[in-house]
């Protein structure tokens, strides 16, 4: 085999540039494709990332209990769940209390989200959360307190930690420790003033910079004395422990609840499941996107080298009389298709960083950056070259020489 | 190169634009071929240059029969054996003199550097080297000639097929050309030419003359004669002698 692949790169490069624009608007269709693919892999890639690089960063050593089964992600997509605010849970106190007892569990903290009105020298903002919880919450989730103190078991009923942006929002500054506010009417002593996460994206799904915390007991008197639990966070032992105080966690459950299914415990991967559904929604519409704008631009790709064949007919009668056979004359196309399809694909995998970098700064996470994306992008244009370009190609090589000589154009 | 016989038709049955050539080339000849237009001149230098494959009857190259040649290996023969030199020169008009001059070693595997230089380096005995960057579009017609014949010579064929090379030059021209063939005769080249000027067949060692696609005579000239003139030709001659004659009694 004559090793003819740089004469061919060599001449698809000079042809190419000899139509720069027609290249240039081929490239295009490739370089949309790519680029939203691109941008959709490094964004949702981005969002599922934030959430495992939480649980990792307390160890990945965390169980979390919901109510509720979880769906297939499948389902998830076409059968959004309503918000649960309004039910009642299926998680009492008394699983709490069972949870506490169970091997291997360190720490369990309820999560209670409520709403009301947060109002001091001025009135926070609707989208403020109420969390009760315990103070074994701090330990779990790894909060710390930039100001004062967490909650404690000693503590007085009527005391709350703020979020920074809340102080901020209600009182006008961060040092807000003993000072006052109402939830609903009740007053509230500040005792402690949370560190900025900045990081409303989470597993507990809630905005830690905007929220005040106060104690469960106070939180079950604000709802009528109902434990409206929305979330348990567990902690285990060890991180080798994990799947074993998982697996009894369960066993447990299901004992308090009579055998009945309606709770999940979920660790590691699963967490960030439920909380990236609109990830996947929009991840699943934009790859449509992507696809149909691939397919077009591979028939961009097609058409114009259709047209280089008809143009260079009497080329490619040329170079067969000089002694190339229809294999050369088939690569010769083929690598320009790839030529074209490539420099696409880069050029979109450089647009998509700088398109998802852009979306990214109005997000809360950053898009990620890894081999895979790189790897499927390039994959995916030499695919299309050379799916789009094969057809074109062998149509050139098999032209018949003689007529391709007299053809004049 | 031995054994060249063959016979085929082309398009329907009924036209047959070749009909039925028994022809041996012997190495080293140069033979120019003649005849009027039509006649199947190009179809025959085709067939021998291994562009044609769809014939009748039988062709042999070097003692091989062309039919059992793979179309791979037979592209490989015309990369390595067959220079072409065309009637409308066919130059690549996006490439510029020297690489166009350098396409045939493309497909023998040179790489870039070095087949431009043998490019250039023949350019150069054909007085071309100052034109190497032109477009082909950029040079006279008798330019263009000179660069298709160096492109034919630049593989260092054996076999040199040239479908009129001076069609478009002319008389000194011509003669500069063909001394360059007869040049590479002697080096012991095979030179097959189609030709319509009879002045340029003196250069020849072998005159074949074809008419409706049959090869009407055969000579090999010893000295510089006259354009050979078909038996049909003569006939023509004299009816038109005897019509001439008729009309002039009339008045």
């Amino acid at each position: 085999m004559r090793f003819l692949l740089l004469s061919h790169i060599q001449n698809a490069y000079q042809s190419l540039r000899n139509n720069r624009a027609r290249s240039a608007l081929t490239m295009l269709g490739v370089t949309i494709g790519v680029a939203s693919m691109t941008a959709i892999l490094a964004l949702s890639g981005g969002a599922s990332r934030i959430i495992s690089n939480q649980i990792d960063s307390l160890g990945g050593n965390i169980v979390i209990v919901r109510p509720g089964t979880l769906m297939k992600s499948v389902d998830n997509i076409t059968q959004p769940q309503p918000s649960r605010d309004y039910a009642a849970s299926s998680i009492t106190e008394l699983d709490i209390k069972a949870i506490e007892n169970t091997p291997h569990v360190k720490l369990v903290a309820p999560i209670m989200i409520l709403r009301g009105t947060i109002r001091a020298d001025s009135v926070a903002p609707l989208s403020s959360p109420i969390l009760a919880t315990t103070p074994e919450l701090a330990n779990i989730s790894n909060l710390k307190v930039h100001d004062g103190q967490f909650l404690d078991d000693n503590i007085d009923q009527n005391t709350a930690v703020v979020g920074k942006q809340l102080s901020i929002n209600i009182f006008g500054t961060e040092t807000s420790i003993g000072r006052t506010f109402t939830i609903k009417g009740q007053p509230y002593v500040v005792v402690g003033v949370l560190e900025r996460i900045n990081n409303p994206i989470n597993y507990n799904s809630i905005d830690f910079d905007n929220l005040a915390i106060i104690n469960f007991s106070a939180g079950k008197k604000m709802n009528q004395n109902v434990a409206q639990i929305q979330q348990l966070n567990i902690k285990a032992d060890a991180y080798t422990n994990l799947n074993q105080a998982a697996k009894a966690i369960d066993k447990t459950l299901a004992k308090n609840h009579g055998g009945e299914k309606d709770y999940s415990v979920l660790t590691g991967d699963q967490i960030s499941q439920p909380t990236s559904q609109l990830f996947y929604t929009i991840t699943g519409v934009t790859t449509a996107i992507a696809t149909i704008s691939l397919v077009i631009g591979g028939i961009g790709i097609m058409n114009i080298m259709l047209v280089t064949v008809a143009e260079r007919t009497r080329e490619i009668g040329i170079r067969k009389s000089l002694g190339a056979s229809n294999n050369d004359i088939s690569w010769q196309f083929l690598i320009e298709s790839l030529g074209i399809s490539i420099c696409g694909g880069i050029a979109g995998y450089i647009v998509g960083y700088i398109v998802a970098f852009s979306v990214g700064e109005y997000l809360t996470f950053s898009p990620v950056f890894n081999w895979q994306i790189a790897l499927s992008a390039l994959a995916i244009s030499i695919i299309m070259g050379t799916l789009f370009g094969l057809y074109p190609s062998l149509r050139a090589a098999h032209k018949d020489p003689i007529e391709s000589l007299n053809r004049h154009n | 190169m031995r054994g060249l016989q063959k016979r085929f038709g082309i398009g329907d049955a009924e036209n047959f634009v070749l009909n039925g050539i028994d022809l041996t080339i012997k190495k080293g000849e140069f033979i120019a071929i003649m005849g009027p237009s039509g006649c199947g001149k190009t179809t025959l230098l085709n067939i021998i240059g291994l562009l044609d494959r769809s014939f009748l009857g039988e062709y042999e190259l070097d003692g091989r029969s062309v039919d059992t040649i793979s179309k791979h290996k037979q592209a490989r023969i015309r990369s390595k054996q067959i220079g072409f030199i065309f009637q409308d020169f066919n130059l690549v008009p996006r490439l510029n003199v020297v690489e166009n001059v350098a396409l045939p070693l493309v497909y023998k595997g040179v790489p870039r550097t070095k087949r431009l230089m043998i490019a250039s380096d023949v350019l150069r005995s054909f007085h071309l080297n100052e034109r190497e960057y032109y477009k082909p579009y950029q040079l006279s017609g008798g330019q263009v000639q000179r660069v298709a014949i160096a492109r034919a010579l630049v593989n260092e064929p054996s076999i040199i097929l040239a479908d009129e090379p001076t069609g478009s030059l002319d008389s000194r021209a011509s003669h500069i050309i063909m001394e360059e063939l007869s040049e590479l005769h002697k080096r012991g080249n095979t030179i097959i030419m189609v030709t319509h000027n009879p002045n340029l067949t003196t250069y020849a060692s072998r005159i074949i003359s074809m008419l409706d696609g049959k090869i009407d005579t055969d000579t090999k000239p010893t000295i510089i004669r006259k354009p050979p003139v078909s038996k049909r030709h003569k006939k023509l001659n004299r009816r038109k002698k005897y019509v001439y004659k008729m009309k002039r009694k009339k008045k």
